[in-house]
């Protein structure tokens, strides 16, 4: 049965559609897929290096191996479809609003257990393949950048699998519970990264209202005594006196 | 008296701590945290340098931030005044991040480390860079130029500072050049617009304009003048990185110099386009090392002294130290190891010590390797788990096996003690590699490193046999320890040196010092030995992108990922076995299929 974030992602199928139809929203896509391949191959490459288990050591570093070569990809194929013609400079959508991605970004190694690392790489790798197998469909105009759905997939089947043999490998009698927590963690991420993007718009309209509103009076006095200020060496009186304890 | 230094919040945070007037520790967060220039509050760093000095935070003395928050702030809520109403789109962004962490330095240490906020003391950025270089220097009086993009309000400053015999210290600082009034954000914005990442490859316009010609240096000349009093200013019509922070130039700078590179294009040299970029790299890196030689040679007349201390994030570029060392009239030019905002950790607490609490004056180790020592078991247990070739040698048998490898064409991640301070691998944490074909290069940017052809290797050899192979001016060796130096390779050795020589005959050079680095430098006798060379190329360890290793594992976890053929971590040495991939492979297929056949996904 399909988990709920995969019936999600169908649903919003026609968003994928929209996005990855217009040629500039499909480069910055895969510009941010490129950077979050990549730190999620860091991350999992630290785990790697912190693990004590050695076959999860191999694991790990194979997974970490694949991860940034898919990272190499998404930066080729970007690079290659920018090469084709120069992208508009708008802001709007850049990758982050959209669905898409890992989300390894904001995944913790440093002192995590490994349990809590494999169910977490577990249900990640699940929902992205769910969401490049979309991709996959929707890019199929583009059959460069469909291969590269294509390989990847290959990977996170092999991803999915080995986190989720090597859980119930090192915790027998939990993996089912720690796989459950690992999705509720990943819903309670999900619903801090809205609300931080509410708060941070929230934060920049209430700003460049005051912007407009409060600053212009010394904006004007700024000026002014930016234009008295003269170019080239300023003196340092011999007696300014260095206060060890003063932030100003 | 124990004293911790901080530097943090934009770009490379780090901590060092002074007990009782000497350094004991420094290391930079990303080397902990393996986040490359991790600018976060160093809370790895600080937890490290505490349990190296097995002391508690309730054991501070003091604890000195770089430099001072508010008056930071200060500069840029004046800025996005003055850029009123073209700073509309910056203002919240920037206000956001100086209210949302920056300027509550006192109380985010105070938080962290739980010390009263008594102890917690600021220095201005411009003294921590000062006394990061003079306090870790072997001079007793020197001038002292500091120059980065910016500090607080200083981007360069001027001065002298004196160790005195009887033990008191000074710095004074006489004069500095304000934002956004900048010898640093003129070479960052010239990174920006040849498509390289601010503030991380400022290194690679330095290579670059080895390939092109200053044709530019007119050009660039409209985007800075000199001053009557030997300063200089910028003209802001062509800059944009005072009012935003969406980009560095502006239109008026494109209408100069043509349209930008975008950093998905490769650079190639033999086209009319990459001539452009590489004579822009030349101009502008012409430029600032003229401005440089100038304020140098002005400061020397003045001062009338005969060293020079140098710091800041502009001295990171040798070529300019090789000429001011050659055309400044200063004797002895010395740059930290650390000459960056990380390397202000350090600088923060000696200037407490020194002119702070007034301790009378230390002699500071001259070496670089301020950070965690290697612990070799870690990488003889992980290798024989995976079954790769591991041998424990004693060092003479170390150094024949190794220099024997490396003369037979093979890369060597080379692991040693404590790790270096600053963004250099000296010897502690490099790959070394036989120096002699330019083939060499060619595989290590290939399988290694991943990055641009024109980017040269640099060469490490001994302080003796340093002369015999370049040409070093007078105190050249000085400005050579911390690879801090550019200079000519001797003709007739370029042939031989081929993987190291750059396109305009230089050379990056580290020269090592028997007592700073005696493995290393046995090492390099060793190859010496064998090929009658004592040059071998030395690159820091690590993968484009990431951190430099640290630890043994993260050593060995880079040598399983990319083309290294042998890995020392002190006596221990691990060898690629050919099948050990395979086997690890059968074993991750092995699971894949049994999870696939339990349908357990």
């Amino acid at each position: 049965m399909a988990s709920p974030g995969a019936l999600i992602d169908r649903a919003l199928r026609p968003v994928h559609q929209w996005v990855w139809g217009d040629f500039d929203r499909r480069v910055r896509k895969l510009i941010a897929f490129g950077e979050v391949e990549g730190d999620g191959g860091r991350d999992i490459l630290r785990a790697a290096e912190l693990t004590p288990d050695p076959l999860l050591r191999r694991l790990y570093l194979a997974h970490a191996i694949d991860e940034l070569h898919h990272a190499d990809l998404f930066r080729q194929r970007s690079a290659a479809l920018l090469r084709t013609r120069s992208t508009r400079s708008s802001g709007l959508f850049n990758a982050t609003p959209l669905p898409g991605g890992h989300g390894l970004d904001d995944l913790t190694i440093e002192g995590e257990p490994d349990h809590r690392l494999l169910a977490f790489l577990h249900v990640a790798e699940k929902a992205a393949a769910g969401r490049f197998a979309i991709y996959r469909e929707v890019v199929g105009d583009d059959p460069s950048t469909c291969a590269i759905f294509e390989e990847i997939l290959r990977d996170e089947v092999f991803h999915m699998n080995y986190t989720y043999t090597q859980l119930a490998r090192i915790a027998p009698a939990t993996y089912r519970r720690h796989v459950w927590r690992a999705r509720a963690s990943r819903l309670w991420k999900r619903y801090l990264r809205v609300a931080a993007v509410i708060a941070a718009v929230s934060g920049t309209v209430m700003l460049t209202l005051q912007y407009f509103v409060l600053i212009p009076p010394f904006a004007w006095m700024a000026k002014r005594a930016a234009r008295r200020e003269r170019p080239g060496w300023i003196p340092i009186p011999a007696d300014r006196i260095e206060s060890p304890t003063s932030q100003y | 008296m124990n004293i911790l230094g901080i530097s943090a919040h934009y770009h490379d945070s780090a901590a060092a701590l002074v007990v009782d007037g000497v350094p004991v520790c420094a290391v930079q967060e990303e080397r902990l945290s393996r986040h490359k220039n991790d600018a976060s509050f160093p809370a790895g760093a600080i937890e490290w340098c505490l349990s190296h000095a097995h002391l508690e935070p309730g054991d501070l003395d003091a604890v000195v931030f770089y430099e001072r928050p508010m008056l930071k702030f200060e500069r840029i809520l004046t800025c996005a005044l003055r850029a009123f109403p073209r700073s509309w789109r910056s203002f919240p962004q920037a206000i956001k991040n100086s209210l949302g962490e920056k300027v509550w330095a006192r109380g985010i240490i105070a938080s962290h480390l739980g010390v009263p906020r008594e102890k917690i003391l600021f220095t201005s950025h411009h003294a921590s860079h000062a006394a990061a270089v003079l306090f870790t220097s072997p001079t007793q009086r020197a001038a002292i130029l500091t120059a980065d993009g910016v500090g607080e309000w200083a981007t360069l400053t001027a001065g002298h500072g004196e160790r005195r015999d009887d033990g008191r210290s000074a710095i004074t600082l006489l004069r500095e050049i304000r934002f956004p009034h900048s010898l640093g954000m003129l070479y960052s914005t010239f990174t920006a617009y040849l498509g390289f990442a601010v503030n991380e490859d400022e290194y690679k316009v330095m290579g670059l304009a080895a390939y092109g010609q200053p044709t530019m240096v007119e050009q660039v000349g409209k985007l800075i003048r000199r001053t009557s009093d030997g300063g200089f200013a910028l003209s802001p019509e062509y800059f944009e990185y005072h009012t935003t922070a969406a980009r560095s130039y502006s239109s008026k700078f494109v209408d100069l110099f043509g349209p930008p590179r975008s950093s998905f294009d490769p650079i190639d040299v033999e086209t009319s386009e990459g001539r452009r970029f590489a004579d822009c790299a030349a101009s502008v890196q012409r430029v600032l090392e003229d401005t440089l030689v100038e304020t140098t040679r002005a400061l020397q007349r003045e001062t009338g002294l005969r060293d020079l201390c140098l710091a800041g994030g502009v001295a990171l570029n040798g070529v300019a130290n090789a000429r001011i060392l050659t055309e400044s009239g200063f004797e002895r030019v010395f740059v930290p190891p650390a000459p960056g905002d990380a390397g202000c950790a350090l600088g923060a607490a000696l200037y407490a010590d020194r002119i702070y609490f007034g301790h009378p004056d230390r002699e500071v180790p001259d070496h670089p390797f301020w950070g965690p020592r290697l612990d070799p078991r870690e990488l003889a247990r992980a290798g024989r788990e995976d079954g790769q070739i591991v041998d424990e040698l004693v060092d003479a048998d170390l150094f024949e096996h190794v220099a024997s490898e490396l003369a037979a064409g093979r890369i060597v991640g080379w692991m040693d003690g404590a790790s270096e301070f600053g963004p250099r691998a000296l010897g502690h944490r490099s790959l070394l590699a036989a120096p002699h074909s330019s083939d060499m290069r060619d595989r290590l940017n290939r399988d290694i490193k991943f990055r641009e052809e024109f980017r040269p290797f640099a060469p490490v050899t001994t302080v003796e046999a340093a002369e015999q192979y370049f040409d070093l001016p007078p105190g050249g060796v000085r400005l050579a320890r911390f690879m801090s130096g550019v200079f000519p390779v001797r003709p007739e050795w370029r042939s031989q040196l081929a993987a190291v020589t750059h396109v305009d005959g230089s050379a990056r050079l580290q020269a090592v010092d028997r007592d700073m680095a005696p493995r290393l430098h046995a090492l390099l006798e060793a190859y010496g030995r064998h090929t009658g060379i004592p040059v071998l190329l030395n690159t820091s360890f690590n993968i484009a992108g990431e951190p430099i290793v640290n630890r043994a594992l993260e050593g060995y976890s880079t040598f399983r990922r990319c083309g290294i053929d042998l890995l020392v971590a002190g006596s221990t040495t691990v060898t690629k076995r050919p099948s050990a991939r395979r086997v690890a492979l059968e074993e991750e297929i092995a699971c894949s299929q049994s999870a696939a056949v339990s349908g357990a996904v």
